[in-house]
């Protein structure tokens, strides 16, 4: 008797579950990075906005890499629904820091979906994962950078203007 | 055929000879490729079961479902339903691709 489950299907079905929750999650944090990059062109952050364009392009792409990996081990990728994006936004600091806090919810995610496969000995998308691991040490780190120079500089005078050109710093 | 998984109302078994599964749904069998199969699934998780139980959203106790781009379509109950639900995540452990086992005991 052919096994025909494992044959079509190379990792567990809850990982493929945590899995398409994690493209949602993606999308959402893509979504919400260019509604940060719109709030930052209104009010004058320009280079800021440059920063959240670029973010939003990545967490696309994490969402993609994610979408390519339940294609090829042979699952069922759904394209994901994004609502509730918040535009608004009272200063540049709320901006980043809710850009952290966004940031750190992947990373928890991402670490739950590593805890679920290990128990269930999927390998396969826990070795899949590494890289997304590695990935938010960096993401995590820009974003408390910047919150740190945000709180440093100030917001008064010329502060926000330094701000801005100061985030320069951290587009690649 | 190998019985993959019973329940109540229904029954997964594997083909011995054709890549395919037959869902017993008891007025007729269903035979699904496995991307079919995990079509099911996602639709069978989609199930919002406390709103079937809301008299104001589901008056008649009922559920559509519908299978293999529209070409079979059921009436449930939801005594069905969660029948339904069980012997679908049943059947993934019984494949040895999930660890999630439900006692079938309706």
């Amino acid at each position: 008797m052919k096994d025909i489950a494992r044959q079509q299907l190379s990792i567990q079905v809850e990982s493929m579950d945590l899995l398409n929750n994690q493209i949602k999650m993606e999308a959402h944090a893509s979504a919400t990075y260019l509604a940060m990059a719109s709030w930052c062109e209104q009010n004058g952050f320009f280079t800021s906005a440059k920063f959240f364009f670029k973010q939003s392009e990545e967490e696309r792409e994490h969402m993609m890499k994610i979408f390519h990996f339940l294609v090829d081990v042979g699952g069922n990728p759904i394209s994901p629904e994004v609502t509730g994006i918040n535009h608004e936004f009272s200063s540049i600091l709320e901006v980043f820091e809710s850009a952290l806090e966004h940031e750190v919810k992947v990373t928890e995610s991402i670490k739950n979906i590593v805890k679920k496969a290990r128990q269930s000995l999927d390998i396969t998308t826990e070795r899949f994962l590494d890289w997304f691991i590695l990935e938010q040490v960096e993401e995590e780190n820009t974003v408390r950078d910047i919150v740190d120079m945000i709180e440093l500089t100030g917001m008064e005078g010329v502060g926000k203007q330094m701000i801005d050109d100061k985030v320069a710093d951290w587009i690649e | 055929m190998l019985l993959l998984e019973k329940s109540t109302y229904y029954s997964v078994h594997q083909s011995e000879t054709k890549r395919l599964f037959h869902v017993d749904f008891g007025q007729k069998v269903v035979k699904l490729n496995f991307c079919q199969m995990l079509a099911l699934r996602e639709k069978v998780n989609a199930i919002q079961l406390d709103l079937l139980f809301d008299s104001e959203v589901n008056k008649h106790g009922l559920h559509m479902l519908t299978l293999c781009n529209n070409e079979h379509l059921f009436v449930l109950s939801i005594e069905q339903v969660i029948d339904l639900v069980r012997l679908v995540h049943n059947s993934f452990a019984a494949m040895g691709l999930s660890q999630k086992y439900v006692p079938v005991s309706l």
